[in-house]
C-alpha cells in the first residue's frame, strides 16, 4: 500500500513527532511505500537544523533523516508554516533577506499542492498531531 | 500533480479560531485542495464550531479574520460543510447568523458522514 | 470502520469528541497523554469500553507513563501493531 503521513505535532512538545518518524520506518519494514510526509503547522520544526538537545535525550531528527537518507522518502515542510516557524532554506533565507538557511537540507520547503497530492495519491493518509 | 483517482477528504476541524495555528492550517489545506480541483468537504466539531462565531473581529490581535476567510470558501466551491450541533447548543450558537452555510448534524450522522470518506485530515 | 488515535489526556475535549463519535465497528489507539484513559477502573476507561470498539494503548508510551494497570479491554500493541490497524483500518481520525 502507499502511506503519506501529516505531521502536525512539535518535534519539541511530547514524543508524538519522533512517533510518526518511528511508525514511518515501521511502514517501510512491513513493504509498504511512502509517497510524502507532509509537515505543517508546528510540524515543520522537525526540519530544524540547529536545534540541540541534552545529551541523554533522543530527538525526532535523526528518525526523519534516516527515512530521507537510508529510503528516499520525501519530508516537506510547507513554506508558509514554515516562513512563520524560521525554517527557511537558502533559497527563502536569500528571498527574505534572513542571514542564513535554517533548516536540514534533507527536507524540502514545498507549497500545500503537494499535501493534496498526497491525498490524491495515497492508500492511507495518516496524520499525527497534539 | 499525478492523474491518480481523485480520493475523497474529509477536513475535521476541531479547535478554536484564534487559540493556535489549526484553524488556518486547515482553511489553507482546504483552499489548496480547491486550487487543484480536488473536492473537499469540511466538518466542525466540538470547540471548532467556534471558527463560525458570527460578528468576528480580529483586528486588534493582528490576525487574519477566521470567519470572513471561512465566508468566502463557497467562491471556491467548498460548499459541503458539516457541524456539529451538540456543539454549536453547548456554545448556545446561531448558526443562522453563521458566515457559512452549513448541515447540522447529531453525533450518529457525524460518524456516518465521516466513513464515506477516503480520508480525514483532522485539524 | 474508522481508526481513532487518541493524543490527549481523558480531561481533555479531545477525549470527549472521540467517545460521543466512536462506534463499535472502529478500533481507537491511546497514544501520548491519551494512554492515562487505559488505567483500570477509571471513569476514561469505562467510558471507552461502553464504546464496544477494539481498544489499544501504545505499549512505549503507557510504560513511560507508569500506566500498567489497564483496563481488561486494552490490548498493549507497538508500532509494528499501529501499522498493521491501518492497513485493515482504511481512515484514520486523529484526536489530540
Amino acid at each position: 500500500m502507499i502511506y503519506s503521513l501529516l505531521v502536525l505535532s512539535s518535534p519539541f512538545s511530547g514524543h508524538c513527532s519522533r512517533s510518526a518518524a518511528e511508525f514511518a520506518h515501521c511502514v517501510i519494514a512491513r513493504g509498504h511505500t511512502i509517497h510524502r510526509i507532509f509537515f505543517l503547522d508546528a510540524g515543520t520544526l522537525a526540519s530544524a537544523a540547529s536545534s540541540v538537545s541534552a545529551q541523554d535525550e533522543d530527538t525526532s531528527l535523526k528518525g526523519w533523516s534516516e527515512l530521507a537518507d537510508q529510503h528516499g522518502v520525501d519530508l516537506a515542510i510547507c513554506i508558509t508554516s514554515a516562513l512563520k516557524h524560521g525554517m527557511l532554506d537558502q533559497v527563502e533565507a536569500d528571498r527574505h533577506e534572513r542571514r542564513c538557511a535554517t533548516i536540514n537540507p534533507l527536507f524540502t520547503v514545498s507549497g500545500l499542492g503537494q499535501l493534496v497530492d498526497a491525498c490524491a495519491s495515497s492508500d492511507r493518509l495518516i496524520t499525527f498531531g497534539g | 500533480m499525478t492523474a491518480a483517482p481523485k480520493k475523497t477528504v474529509l477536513i475535521v476541524l476541531r479547535h478554536s479560531p484564534y487559540g493556535s495555528g489549526l484553524a488556518k492550517a486547515a482553511l489553507d489545506a482546504a483552499l489548496a485542495s480547491a486550487a487543484f480541483d480536488q473536492a473537499v468537504d469540511l466538518l466542525f466539531i466540538g470547540d471548532g464550531v467556534l471558527q463560525l462565531q458570527p460578528d468576528q473581529d480580529s483586528t486588534s490581535l493582528g490576525m487574519k479574520n477566521m470567519g470572513r476567510q471561512l465566508a468566502s470558501l463557497p467562491l471556491y466551491d467548498i460548499d459541503h460543510v458539516y457541524v456539529d450541533a451538540q456543539a454549536a447548543a453547548r456554545y448556545n450558537m446561531d448558526l443562522s447568523k453563521a458566515p457559512l452555510h452549513t448541515r447540522q448534524l447529531d453525533d450518529h450522522e457525524i460518524r456516518q458522514l465521516m466513513v464515506g470518506y477516503d480520508h480525514l485530515l483532522g485539524f | 470502520m474508522i481508526l481513532h488515535t487518541l493524543n490527549a489526556s481523558p480531561s481533555s475535549i479531545a477525549f470527549m469528541d472521540c467517545v460521543n463519535i466512536i462506534a463499535k465497528d472502529d478500533a481507537l489507539v491511546l497514544m501520548g497523554d491519551g494512554v492515562y484513559a487505559a488505567l483500570a477502573d477509571t471513569d476514561a476507561s469505562k467510558a471507552l469500553q461502553d464504546t464496544d470498539a477494539r481498544l489499544y494503548v501504545m505499549a512505549a508510551d503507557a510504560l513511560a507513563a507508569g500506566v500498567t494497570n489497564l483496563a481488561v479491554a486494552v490490548s498493549r500493541i507497538d508500532m509494528d501493531g499501529l501499522v498493521a490497524l491501518t492497513e485493515t483500518f482504511p481512515r484514520q481520525q486523529a484526536w489530540y
